[in-house]
């Protein structure tokens, strides 16, 4: 490439440094691969250099999630490693790090630790099996003479001691052990443990070193600022940039492929203010006469229609005729941004056929892809970096990779690397939301408090149709995030017809934080309280009266105890939810007052139950951070539509939670079941939405049902 | 001759153009990438740095505004405030993604040089302006009300 990496990365501590000693550790379905085409995978997780620091490299992205520290908390732990000591790195892209049984390296669905934990704790236990036996034989004493800690390795007889770095050479010549055994949990240091976030990563974090993909400072770097269509579908008709030409530090002005202009200039200020002389002639097509309204009133026509069954069994109409009590609601779910807190980036230095590619992405290995088919180059020629990812929420998994692709056609046969990063206003106008939704339930209880029906049509955009998730995520007309949490609800119900349909527009939807349990926690959570009010059951006993699962119901149990929930203070409103998402699952009681117009959530009360808490302390910031989140998306923000642009611009006028939003107290308590490990990233966000309305609804005697709440 | 003052250290800057908010200047001029850009609008807090003390938004201040002028960002490891912030923000494990950090911290900081007591109120009305979207304000108010003890 004519420079060495050393020189491209110039201010980055997790980007640099060759490898000194590596060790490629197969592990389950890989080791056949590597070893029939005889290559080995350089340094796939472990790295342990003569001088005993020990690196870990990973393939998760580190999103705020705390992905690293809680992968390094299991390596760590297996390998007895010094734990203020270790270093962490992104891993490059390599299918050591896919996700188990898949071809793409993603972090997503809350799977950090509940698709990797095992995989990585293998690597951890056999190097310090392969350690243990390496210093057995250079004692000349058996395995059970010794004991492992802190990095080193002690002859327990004789409190002789070695480095793990000292033996590097000796467990390089050795052959991988297949008689590892993981931990018990009587034997774990750091797992189960509230530990805080690795002492490296929030030093970091808290004295601005931490490389971002905004951060990335490269050699000869240019910066690039756009000109996006507002109207979603636009086409350029013509430009005139003759004032943007002159302006200083321009280097260059151009039309990309999509439909977009970019200024690339020294500084990005500089390219910001050059964009901004920029007038462009739009050919705004069809969609520019559509308004939210418009598409509301589509999206309500398809209940009428013949749309797609996702669920039918028993007989809705004949329960619903003989049932005690039924009640139906609408629903509406806006379009919502996820405005990630950093602004969207991504940095590309194409040098003929080779590429460097630095950003901070959800998806590594599709990403890299996407940058070679634009710059059309092998993908194998692109040297990529992950970096820190200032927050995400999925909105850097992007399934059409925007992002990738106006950064890789920006850069493509450029002399330099060009830093893509685009303006708050941006990001929130170029989509990729939350697919709005509009949805009815109707729900029939007998006289004994038994649900008898539970009917729902739900109507909103595709993520996957036409993506390479499609094949996936996307059978008979239905896509797998409208599903979720809808036709697998946890409640005892005898009859169902669940219905669903996927209009299309040019406005590009993507997962966003949970997905589509924001959709279907929110209407599975509010029609049960609605059908218990009418029942006139207590909407705590309602909901344990009609689950099967002992886990749900030890939740609800919990939360009950907890908040004081058959001791209710009067003049607040209390409201219940739980839902299962990404193996977890939720309750919440919130405590919501009054003010004026608006409202408060004072209090929140939490249970969890992921199985095994490896971090209970990360379990408890991650609910933190899901209550916040969604209070943000219940009270304030909205993306509407009017003459097919987006009407918001930046935080003045799209609005997320702030500190004086947060609730006073939120407590959790988190319940080890012993089941099957889930995620914690996203399932505290689902119930959250609905515990919200249900206490609306207990102080003000009103069913909000469409977000955000406005009240009055 | 133009020159600002950085964490105590006099920075000339003549070939930048005076119209550049400090942000910029301080991000692609000087390479101090820690003061972050979050919305260019004065509604995110995350560029927040000091100026002669008190937290001033980067990205809504000119360089011609800031002439000779002493500003304080999240490189500096010699604030006593910030410091004391720091061993807090630790104790109370506030990060998660880390982005608005330095701006939370810059914010806090210039709280607490111009009320080193302050009540939950006085809190939550210094830090509205900065947006954490990893939700960390409980954590950050129990950070900020324990540092205040140790001032
Ligand atoms: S970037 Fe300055 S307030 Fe948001
Ligand atoms: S820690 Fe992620 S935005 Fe605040």
């Amino acid at each position: 490439m004519g420079i060495t990496r050393r020189d491209f990365i110039k201010n980055s501590s997790i980007l640099t440094t060759a490898f000194v000693v590596g060790f490629n550790i197969p592990i389950k379905g890989k080791a056949a691969a590597i070893l029939k085409n005889n290559i080995l995978e350089p340094n796939a997780f472990v790295q342990i250099d003569k001088d005993n620091s020990i690196t870990f490299i990973l393939g998760q992205a580190e999103m705020g999630q705390g992905a690293y520290s809680g992968l390094a908390q299991c390596i760590a732990d297996e390998l007895d490693a010094k734990w203020d000591e270790i270093v962490f790195k992104a891993a490059p892209v390599a299918p050591v790090y896919n996700k188990p049984g898949s071809t793409i390296m993603i972090t997503g669905g809350s799977g950090t630790i509940r698709y990797h934990q095992e995989n990585v704790r293998k690597v951890g236990a056999v190097i310090r099996l392969m350690l243990k036996k390496a210093a057995a034989k250079r004692w000349k004493v058996s395995l059970s003479d010794i004991s492992t800690k802190d990095s080193y390795v002690t002859n327990t007889k004789t409190n002789e001691k070695f480095a793990y770095g000292d033996l590097v050479d000796d467990i390089q010549k050795m052959k991988l052990p297949n008689d590892v055994k993981l931990k018990n949990p009587k034997e774990y240091r750091l797992m189960g443990k509230p530990l805080k976030r690795h002492p490296i990563e929030v030093q970091e974090k808290i004295t601005g070193k931490g490389i971002f993909g905004i951060d990335v400072r490269l050699e000869n770097q240019k910066y690039a600022a756009l000109i996006h269509p507002q109207v979603f579908g636009a086409k350029i008709k013509s430009y005139d940039d003759s004032v943007a030409k002159t302006m200083a530090g321009v280097l260059k002005i151009k039309q990309l492929p999509n439909n977009t202009i970019a200024v690339i200039a020294e500084h990005w200020w500089q390219a910001k203010q050059a964009v901004d002389t920029i007038v462009v002639q739009w050919d705004t097509g069809e969609f520019v006469k559509t308004s939210t309204a418009d598409l509301k009133k589509e999206y309500r026509s398809y209940f009428e229609k013949d749309i797609h069954s996702m669920r039918k069994d028993g007989d809705t109409k004949k329960a619903i005729h003989n049932a005690s009590h039924v009640v139906e609601a609408e629903y509406y779910f806006p379009f919502l941004a996820h405005a990630p807190m950093e602004p969207i980036n991504c940095t590309v230095y194409h040098d003929k056929d080779k590429a460097l590619l630095v950003v901070g992405s959800q998806m590594q290995n599709l990403s890299r892809d996407k940058c070679a088919q634009i710059l059309e180059i092998e993908p194998q020629k692109i040297e990529y970096h992950n970096t820190y990812l200032g927050s995400s929420f999925g909105r850097r998994g992007a399934v059409n990779f925007d992002f990738i692709i106006d950064a890789s056609y920006v850069a493509k046969n450029e002399p330099w690397p060009v830093m893509t990063l685009w303006t708050r206003e941006d990001d929130i106008k170029m989509a990729n939301y939350r697919p709005m939704a509009v949805s009815r339930a109707k729900m029939a209880v007998d006289n004994d408090g038994n649900i008898t029906a539970f009917e729902s049509d739900i109507v909103n955009q595709s993520i996957t149709q036409g993506t390479i998730f499609e094949k996936f995520m996307f059978k008979n007309g239905i896509d797998k995030t409208q599903r979720e949490g809808l036709e697998n609800h946890p409640y005892k119900v005898t009859s169902h017809n669940l219905r669903a349909f996927c209009p299309q527009s040019p406005i590009p939807v993507l997962w966003l934080r949970s997905v589509g349990h924001t959709i279907s926690a929110p209407i599975v959570e509010n029609i049960i309280d609605q059908a218990a009010v009418a029942s006139k059951i207590d909407p705590m006993d309602f909901r344990i009266k009609n689950l099967q699962d002992a886990r749900f119901i030890n939740l609800l149990k919990n939360v009950a105890k907890q908040s004081n929930w058959y001791k209710r203070e009067k003049n607040s409103g209390y409201g219940v939810a739980i839902a299962k998402s990404f193996g977890s699952i939720v309750a919440y009681v919130v405590k919501v007052k009054l003010k004026e117009k608006d409202f408060k959530v004072e209090k929140v009360w939490c249970a969890v139950d992921c199985g095994y808490s490896f971090n209970p302390l990360n379990v408890e910031n991650q609910i933190i951070s899901s209550v916040n989140f969604t209070l943000g998306y219940v009270k304030y923000a909205e993306i509407t539509i009017k003459d097919g642009a987006a009407e918001q611009n930046n935080f003045y006028d799209y609005n997320v939670a702030r500190i004086s939003d947060a609730p006073d107290s939120i407590n959790v308590e988190i319940i080890n079941s012993g089941e099957k490990i889930g995620g914690i990233g996203e399932p505290g966000v689902p119930p959250m939405f609905a515990a919200v309305i249900n206490a609306l609804y207990d102080v003000t005697g009103k069913r909000y049902t469409s977000f955000p709440i406005k009240l009055g | 001759m133009n020159y600002i003052i950085i964490n105590n250290k006099k920075i000339e800057l003549n070939n930048v153009s005076e119209d550049t908010p400090v942000l910029w200047v301080l991000r692609d001029h000087l390479n101090l990438t820690g003061t972050k850009f979050g919305c260019g609008v004065g509604m995110c807090g995350a560029c927040t740095v000091l100026v002669d003390g008190v937290a001033t938004r980067g990205c809504q201040t000119l360089l011609s505004e800031v002439k000779e002028k002493k500003i304080t960002t999240i490189e500096n490891s010699e604030d006593k405030e910030m410091n004391i912030l720091r061993m807090h923000w630790k104790e109370e494990d506030v990060a998660q993604c880390g982005y608005c950090q330095p701006g939370q911290i810059m914010n806090a900081t210039g709280l607490l040089k111009e009320n080193s007591k302050p009540s939950e109120e006085d809190i939550l009305d210094a830090m509205d302006g900065n947006i954490c979207r990893c939700g960390t304000y409980n954590r950050i108010k129990t950070a900020i009300f324990k540092a205040s003890k140790d001032i």
